[in-house]
């Protein structure tokens, strides 16, 4: 059973609550501000929280808000507390999210009996989320698995890797992907992508049919053989459409026009079908594309393995068939990313699986709060602090949408600061530690940056100058890497590494590292001394 | 004077104030000792002096919820209409309602000092 916190500026009315709820376990908080900092960092661990609705520094609308924004409430029951008699405001709470509101004066027992039912109802809701997300996952691994099974069976008799089938379902998500950057005219899902670049692993189911001699001769196919060879595009349209089950499934139907016209062309001298243009589904001429880039990037046995920088002149500079213009310029648009999944080490599941994973979670709200998912990112955040303990580098990370700035822990620390600063630009503790001037240069470096160029480089530089026995400490912060040292005064720099994060053209905030330049006497050297395991 | 006493001298409704609390008249007792402590009322006298009746507001609010919840109705009854009083804009009859407010509550502090 998780904590619950009370929210409420009287200290009487939370020792009144906690009271009424013995047994619980209880956490406290006085205003909004330290409320969200609390739920930010204790996240899964909060099972409901009782809001007051008037508080200072931050009230219990603001941190409905917040919630909201950061998916908090999904997971996260809020019963508002208020002897606020307007409806306006009481129906504002609940527009925002809360579950229940109860008015003042509280009754022990109705405070008692709400707070387990939701208790109970939330538990109940985050079983079944965990046992849907864990069938969900487990029928799309099944599902994966059979497909790629069936592949490598055909890759098999063709004396390939098996990595074929993996590198062109990749190529084919990026080059949809890319295609949709490009032009309106083609309109995918993340689910149709995804169900094509599925399909695309059958492309060459056809080749069962051909014999050995022909699928695996070292030297040029003759004529006849070529001829046989060719079949296997028509032949594997055929296995799919005779199915006598799933013929109307959409993967079905997608694996058809993918294993038939994979090999046609732009201009009509393509087979089986000789169909030309836009008559060829895009699919297929995705599919096509991704076929050929891979073979032309791998070992054949009529072959050796070209460059991807070869390979992709040779296809833009059409010697290897001719292709919809517009997919031209979507591979010249997304190379980089195709040489870089080339270049990876293809493993059963590699990074970019769980990027796709982790995409398609993040925008499944249903999904959002399963374990798994929360697993992994407490697995992230505990990778970073360790990382950071070790190198004693600091890192921060603010959000607009709360106004919120969260720094490290080793950072915080060592330099005396809360791990939560809301409002960090205007922070009075920021600015006397720092200086106005460098709060002012790095809101100005924020403005100048944009999503074409997100990477601020900076550098910190902090000056310590002895006065009259008295130690002061100055700190300029520039992008320049050096700085000109007054004499009788110590310096210690920081490289200031920060990105700036966008979401469709608007600014969403800043993620960044404060890494030490050299070993001597700084702030953040205290790290050093810290307790790594303490950290953790 | 027993804790029933006390809420009938200040012309409160013991009984539900004791309902609220699941019945318990150890708890009843417990934060009613406590109120006293509780610095509520002085901020509001404070704010009103000073004519921070933004915060007032919040004050007198504040106190209004802790009053129903301990069932001191005649001071919650003032609170409220103090409460009211400053919402939007500061109705001319404030310092008489402040007043009220002051009057009710040295009520309960003085009954509280009475108790057994």
């Amino acid at each position: 059973m998780g904590k619950i916190l009370i929210v409420d500026d009287s200290q009487m009315n939370r020792e009144i609550l906690a009271d009424m709820l013995g047994g619980y376990e209880i956490i406290e908080a006085e205003n909004g501000k330290e409320a969200v900092a609390i739920v930010r960092e204790q996240t899964t661990e909060i099972s409901l929280i009782l809001l007051d609705m008037l508080m200072p520094e931050m009230d219990g609308l603001e941190v409905l808000e917040i919630m909201g924004k950061n998916k908090w409430l999904d997971g996260i029951p809020v019963i508002m507390i208020s002897s606020e008699d307007s409806p306006e405001l009481t129906h504002m709470a609940y527009e925002l999210g809360v579950t229940e509101y109860i008015r003042r004066p509280f009754d022990a027992l109705i405070v008692q009996k709400r707070c387990r039912n939701i208790l109970a109802l939330y538990a109940k809701q985050k079983k079944l989320t965990d046992l849907f997300a864990d069938q969900f996952y487990e029928r799309e691994k099944n599902s994966h698995m059979m497909i790629d099974i069936l592949a490598h069976i055909v890759e098999f008799r063709n004396n390939e890797c098996g990595l074929h089938v993996k590198n062109v379902q990749k190529y084919t998500e990026i080059l949809l992907r890319g295609l949709m950057r490009i032009t309106n005219k083609y309109k995918f899902t993340d689910a149709e992508i995804e169900i094509i670049s599925n399909a695309s692993a059958l492309h060459d189911i056809g080749k069962i049919s051909i014999p050995d001699e022909i699928l695996n001769k070292p030297g040029k196919l003759t004529d006849e053989e070529f001829k046989i060879m060719k079949s296997h595009s028509a032949a594997g349209a055929r296995m799919l459409s005779d199915l006598p089950f799933y013929n109307e499934e959409p993967i079905v139907k997608l694996s058809y026009d993918i294993a038939r016209w994979h090999h046609e062309r732009w201009d009509g001298r393509g087979y089986p079908d000789g169909l030309k243009g836009d008559d060829i589904p895009i699919a297929a001429q995705v599919v096509s594309l991704a076929d050929v880039y891979d073979a032309l990037t791998a070992d054949r046995v009529y072959k050796k393995a070209f460059t991807h920088e070869k390979a992709v002149s040779m296809i833009l500079g059409g010697e290897c068939g001719t292709f919809n213009p517009m997919l031209l310029l979507c591979l010249d648009l997304v190379k980089d990313e195709m040489r870089s999944i080339k270049e990876k080490s293809i493993s059963e599941k590699s990074e970019h699986d769980i990027k796709a994973y982790a995409r398609e979670l993040l925008k499944n709200d249903v999904l959002f709060s399963s374990d798994r998912v929360v697993k992994r990112l407490d697995h992230e955040r505990l990778k970073n602090r360790f990382f950071d303990a070790v190198t004693g580098e600091c890192s921060f990370e603010y959000h607009v949408s709360t106004r919120m700035m969260t720094i490290s822990r080793n950072a915080a620390v060592s330099l005396g600061l809360p791990e939560t600063i809301m409002d960090p630009f205007s922070d009075k503790t920021l600015s006397n530690m720092f200086g106005a001037d460098v709060i002012k240069y790095i809101i100005s470096q924020i403005r100048n940056s944009s999503p074409k160029s997100p990477v601020l480089y900076l550098y910190l530089h902090e000056l310590v100058q002895n006065y009259d026995g008295e130690l002061k400490e100055l700190f300029v912060l520039s992008s320049d890497e050096t700085i000109e040292c007054p004499e009788g005064a110590d310096t210690c720099s920081y490289r200031i590494l920060c990105l700036t994060t966008w979401e469709n053209d608007n600014y969403t905030g800043v993620i960044g590292k404060i890494v030490p330049m050299e070993f001597g006497y700084g702030i953040l050297k205290g790290a050093d001394h810290i307790d790594i395991k303490g950290l953790l | 004077m027993t804790l029933k006493d006390f809420y009938d001298k200040i012309g409160s409704d013991y009984n539900s104030a004791l309902l609220r609390m699941g019945n318990s008249e150890k708890m009843l007792d417990k934060f009613v000792r406590k109120f006293p402590n509780d610095k509520t009322a002085e901020q509001l006298f404070e704010c009103i002096s000073k004519e921070d009746y933004q915060l007032a507001f919040r004050m007198a609010h504040t106190l209004k919820g802790l009053c129903a919840n301990l069932g001191l109705d005649r001071l919650q009854k003032a609170a409220s209409d103090l409460t009211e009083a400053l919402r939007n804009q500061v109705a001319p009859n404030t310092p008489q309602l402040c007043e009220t407010v002051r009057a009710e509550y040295e009520k309960v502090i003085s009954g509280l000092n009475e108790l057994d």
